[in-house]
Parts: C-alpha cells; sequence; structure tokens
C-alpha cells in the first residue's frame, strides 16, 4: 500500500487531467456538447492539477493537498540507479508554468460560442497535451523524455486539424505533421546512438558517462541529432521555417497554446539533456557539479552551437518580425526571437542564468500567450488580420487596448513589466559568466532595441493612426457575447495575463527567490 | 565500452534514415510521406536492437523494450497523419503535399 501510493503520488496531477480528459469524451458520447460545460471540466481538472503543484511545492496555504512528501523533492538518486523519472522542484515549477498556459487558453476558450462543433475533440485534446508537458517535467530518462514529449506533440498536431472544415487550418495541420515527425525522428535516431555509446537511455548514467568515458564521435552525432530534432520543437533557427505558418493557420486559441505553452517542452527537454554536458566545461560550475573535471570537448562544443544558434534565433525572428503585415505572422516571428533569448540560459548553464531563462519562459506565457489571445478576441469583433486593421483600437476600446499594449510592451522588455525583469536577470547572468557569454547579453540587448521598432509601430496604429471613417460606423458583429463581444472568459483570461505581467513586474522577488533555489537543486543533480 | 562492429551496420540505419529524411521533405503524395516516416523510426528501431545484441544483459534487455514500444509509437503517429490526409482528401480532393499554397504571404 505504502509502495502504491508512492508511485501514484507523484502523478496525481498528470492522473487529474487524464481523469478530466475521460470525463470529457464520456459526456461528447452522452450528448453534452456545450462549449461552456467542456471548459467547465476541462477548467476544474487544470485549476485542481495546479492547487496540487502548488501544495507539492510547499506553499503553505496548500500543504494539505500536497501528494509528495516535503522529502521526496530534489533527492539525488542513488549511485548507479537508472530511474525513469525525477522529481525536483525546478521540474514542478516547469509545471505550473504549462498549466498556468493551459489554464489560459481554457478560460478564454470558454467563451466560444456554445453549439460550436468540434469542442469535445478540442478540450480532450487540450488535457491530453497537457499531462505530456507535466510528464516531461519529471523525465530523468531519454525515451521517457521524447515520448512524453511526442504525448504533446501528436495530439497537438490534431489541435491544429480541429476546425475540419478550413482549408488554412487542415493545411497548417499538414505542414505541422511533417516537420513534428521529422523531428521526431532525428531526435529519437540521436538517443540510439547514445544509447549505442552509453548502453542506457538514463540522463544520469549518461551524464555521469559523459564525465568519465569522454567522448566518442557516435556521442558527439547523437548529441547533434538531439539538437536537430529538439531545435524543431523550440522553432530555432534554422529549424524555424514552419512555425510562422502553422501559427498563422492553427485557430488562434490554438496558436496561444502552441506559442505559450507546447513549445516550452522543447526548452525543458533542453535543459535536461544539454545541461550535463554544458556544465562539463564551464568555469563557474565545475567546483560545484558533480561533472567538474571530466575530459572537456564535448562540453566547449555543445556551449558554442548553443550560443551560436542562440544568437541566429533571436535576430533572425526580429529582423523577419519587422516585415511582417499581419499581426499573427508579426507575433509568431517575435515568438521565435524569443526562444532565442531563452536558449541563452542553457548556453550559460548557471543557476542565475537558468532562472533568468525559466522567468523568461513565465513571461512568454503570459505576454504571447495573452496576445495570442487578445488577437483571437479581437478576430471575433470582425477587425482584419492586418496590422493596419487594428487602426484606433487603442481608442475604441481602451481595456483592450491597454492590455494588448502592455502585453507588447513587456515582450519587448520595457520596465515595470515581467518581461524586464526576465531579460535584466537573463542578460546580467551573462555578465557574470565572463568570457564569450558577455557577447551574449549584448546580442540580447541590441535585439531587445531592434524588437521595440515592430512593437511600437503596432502601438503607433493602435493608438496614434486616425481611423477610418468607414471602418468606424460599421459595428462590430453581434457574438452575443458579453464583455463587448469578447466574452467574459477571454476577457478575464486576458485581464489575468496583464495583471500578472504588471504584478511579477513590480513585486518579483517571491517568485526569482523560488526559481533561484530550484535552479541551484537542479544544477547539483543536473537532470 | 566493448568495441563494436559498428561501422557497417551504422552506414545502412544512417542509409535508411537518409532515405526516410529525403522521402519526408521531397515527395509531394501524402502518402508516401507516411511511408519515408516509417523508413525513417525503422532505422531508430533497428539501431536500438542492434545495440542491444552487443550491450550488457540488463542494457540489452531494455533496449529491446525500447524497440517494441517504439514500433507502437511509430504506428500511433502514422495513425493521426492518416486522419489528417482523410480531413485533407474530404476538403480539398487533393492529398498532394505541394498543393498547400493558402499560408504563403
Amino acid at each position: 500500500m505504502v509502495a502504491f501510493s508512492s508511485f501514484v503520488g507523484p502523478f496525481v496531477p498528470e492522473l487529474l487531467l487524464l481523469g478530466g480528459m475521460l470525463l470529457v469524451l464520456l459526456l461528447d458520447v452522452l450528448g453534452v456538447r456545450r462549449n461552456e460545460t467542456l471548459a467547465t471540466v476541462a477548467l476544474t481538472a487544470l485549476a485542481l492539477a495546479f492547487l496540487s503543484i502548488l501544495g507539492d511545492l510547499g506553499f503553505a496555504p496548500l500543504g494539505v493537498l500536497a501528494t509528495v512528501g516535503p522529502g521526496a523533492l530534489n533527492v539525488a538518486p542513488a549511485a548507479g540507479a537508472a530511474p525513469l523519472y525525477h522529481l525536483t522542484s525546478f521540474g514542478l515549477i516547469f509545471q505550473a508554468i504549462f498549466l498556468v498556459a493551459a489554464l489560459l487558453v481554457v478560460l478564454a476558450s470558454s467563451s466560444r460560442p456554445s453549439g460550436e462543433r468540434g469542442a469535445p475533440i478540442f478540450y480532450g485534446l487540450l488535457l491530453l497535451a497537457t499531462v505530456g508537458m507535466l510528464l516531461v517535467a519529471v523525465a530523468s530518462d531519454l525515451i521517457f523524455l521524447l515520448l512524453a514529449v511526442e504525448v504533446v506533440g501528436v495530439p497537438s498536431y490534431l489541435l491544429v486539424a480541429y476546425r475540419r472544415g478550413e482549408a488554412r487550418s487542415m493545411e497548417a495541420a499538414m505542414k505541422f505533421f511533417i516537420v513534428g515527425a521529422l523531428s521526431t525522428v532525428l531526435s529519437f535516431y540521436g538517443a540510439s546512438l547514445l544509447f549505442g555509446a552509453y548502453g542506457s537511455t538514463n540522463l544520469f548514467v549518461i551524464h555521469a558517462a559523459a564525465a568519465s568515458v569522454g567522448t566518442p564521435v557516435l556521442v558527439l552525432v547523437g548529441y547533434g541529432f538531439l539538437l536537430a530534432g529538439l531545435a524543431f520543437k523550440v522553432t530555432l533557427v534554422p529549424f524555424h521555417a514552419w512555425a510562422v505558418d502553422v501559427y498563422d493557420g492553427a485557430p488562434t486559441d490554438v496558436t496561444a497554446f502552441l506559442a505559450g505553452g507546447t513549445k516550452k517542452i522543447g526548452l525543458f527537454a533542453f535543459f535536461l539533456v544539454f545541461l550535463g554536458p554544458v556544465l562539463l566545461v564551464h568555469p563557474a560550475t565545475a567546483g560545484a557539479s558533480p561533472f567538474g573535471g571530466g575530459p572537456l570537448d564535448l562540453g566547449p562544443t555543445l556551449s558554442i552551437a548553443l550560443g551560436v544558434i542562440a544568437v541566429l534565433t533571436m535576430t533572425v525572428g526580429n529582423l523577419l518580425a519587422l516585415l511582417q503585415k499581419e499581426m499573427k505572422r508579426m507575433l509568431a516571428y517575435s515568438s521565435i526571437s524569443q526562444a532565442g533569448y531563452m536558449l541563452i540560459g542553457v548556453t550559460i548553464g548557471t543557476a542565475p542564468a537558468l532562472t533568468g531563462a525559466t522567468l523568461q519562459i513565465l513571461a512568454h506565457v503570459l505576454m504571447k500567450g495573452g496576445a495570442f489571445l487578445v488577437v483571437a478576441g479581437v478576430a471575433g469583433l470582425g477587425i482584419g488580420p492586418l496590422i493596419d486593421d487594428w487602426k484606433g483600437l487603442g481608442v475604441r476600446r481602451p481595456l483592450l487596448g491597454a492590455a494588448f499594449a502592455l502585453m507588447l510592451l513587456s515582450l519587448a522588455g520595457v520596465p515595470l513589466t515581467i518581461g524586464f525583469v526576465s531579460k535584466f536577470v537573463l542578460f546580467s547572468s551573462a555578465v557574470q559568466a565572463q568570457g564569450w557569454f558577455i557577447w551574449l547579453a549584448v546580442a540580447g540587448l541590441l535585439n531587445s532595441a531592434l524588437s521595440v521598432f515592430y512593437y511600437a509601430r503596432v502601438l503607433k496604429v493602435m493608438y496614434f493612426d486616425r481611423t477610418d471613417p468607414i471602418a468606424a460606423i460599421e459595428a462590430p458583429p453581434a457574438s452575443g457575447l458579453g464583455a463587448g463581444g469578447l466574452g467574459y472568459g477571454r476577457a478575464a483570461a486576458i485581464g489575468l495575463a496583464a495583471v500578472l505581467i504588471v504584478g511579477i513586474g513590480l513585486y518579483p522577488q517571491p517568485i526569482l527567490g523560488a526559481i533561484q533555489s530550484a535552479a541551484q537543486h537542479f544544477l547539483l543533480t543536473g537532470v | 565500452m566493448t568495441t563494436l562492429p559498428e561501422s557497417g551496420f551504422l552506414l545502412l540505419s544512417g542509409l535508411l534514415l537518409g532515405v526516410g529524411v529525403f522521402g519526408l521533405l521531397t515527395r509531394r503524395n501524402f502518402i508516401l510521406v507516411l511511408i519515408a516516416l516509417e523508413i525513417a523510426m525503422n532505422a531508430t528501431i533497428l539501431n536500438f536492437v542492434y545495440f542491444a545484441a552487443f550491450a550488457p544483459h540488463a542494457a540489452g534487455l531494455s533496449g529491446q523494450a525500447i524497440a517494441v514500444v517504439l514500433i507502437g509509437f511509430a504506428a500511433t503517429e502514422v495513425a493521426v497523419g492518416l486522419a489528417i490526409v482523410l480531413g485533407l482528401n474530404r476538403l480539398k480532393g487533393t492529398i498532394d503535399v505541394a498543393q498547400g499554397n493558402l499560408l504563403k504571404e
């Protein structure tokens, strides 16, 4: 009995979500297909899972809900053990971030028209993908990790295609599937080569062996394949081209989930797979890390490769975003450039860098997830896809305009927002790390300055461009939804994201402290 | 680490992967894309089976188990691909990948 509960305990959030998914499918079979009902089921499951994770993290008022004993977190496995999963407070923080992304999307989707077809598919697949996201955050075995990534990937192809009548969505799903399949094949192939070199797929075993055995060619090639495969998931340059078409063609609520949620699992996979080897070299961590003092050829190679990709990703994403005329495509390119900032954390591999990257990921969930939810809402008001179609929106809909402006300012890294805090922590960690890492901070700052141009252009259109008199006369279509046609759920989700952006921006200490101590624990075991 | 007679074998699996990835990127018929995906996945599965044969007992067993799991997983992915093919075919009457041109600027 004890063994049973200690096995089930860590997976309570996943089980809650699976239960929610089955309930959604059961309701579908029973003929209950109203959007509001299904959204309530999904929201409840997600909220319960979120509270349970907060309890596990030691958030005092929720201690009752903790399902993992306080002594079970951050425990390094015995030497030579090869566990499939490993509970860390760092992983739990990521689970919480993933759940925030899913919660925002479901909350916004709850205000879609109640008769809409495909609602059971949408909520069922979204819950299933979220289960996969939670599993990624506890993985400590390459195959467990890659399969969990696919538990996210396979439902998300179908999420893009869930409106079967729309040619654009179907085409996006087709592209997404082909690219996703390619990424899957490459990363599994890389894992098989590492298995051949080290005789195990366990990350603890692989990291330990990388420190003592050295680096045969097989391992370098294996890591190369893993890097390429996972880079597709995170939309890193040069593996980014698919993202814009898919984000553009998918239903916008799904885009919010892809950009704000599922993309981040690839980054966590980067932490799990590459931090161990990168730590082999780093002067700042060599003393503190159990991998210190190993042969030094794998680490520098990976670190430099990641650094180059990070700078390329930021720059290419920003430059292409400057050229876009459509709001969704502009946000998609800006999403690519943000992935470059997050990658800096893995490249440097110190606790402050990891903290900055984690905060940047949380910030991106709120800013980009929130921004896509606004875009979906605005489309529902009958406003076109071009940036110029947003003329005067900030004047006509002051609250909505203010929330969107806030998200853009946070994306640009303006002070008093979470985007500023995360970039500040990230870039100052690069400066602290010395060496060529300082150039990462320089590249990041230049890119932030560059990105201000296209965010400012949207703000100018929203607030200062004169409204076309004909467009102003046209009344928004009667969607019959509350909150001025947005729907109360969507308004609540956008408001929540905006409040969190400012709240964490003004008072980041509690979250920063929690992430920092979790990152330090994480670096000690490296998985 | 024992020395493996790996060069010849890795050539085979690398070739399979190459054929699969090439097919994934260049085939215009979606069904052929799915077949290419299967070929590429099989390169990985073959690797696991091969390395398992040379690994110590416990690792060998886990390698074979992984191979079985991956066979199942590849089938899942192809099933989802087929669902997308069906949807596309019903909507546009073609499964030609290159016909997709709604998402260009």
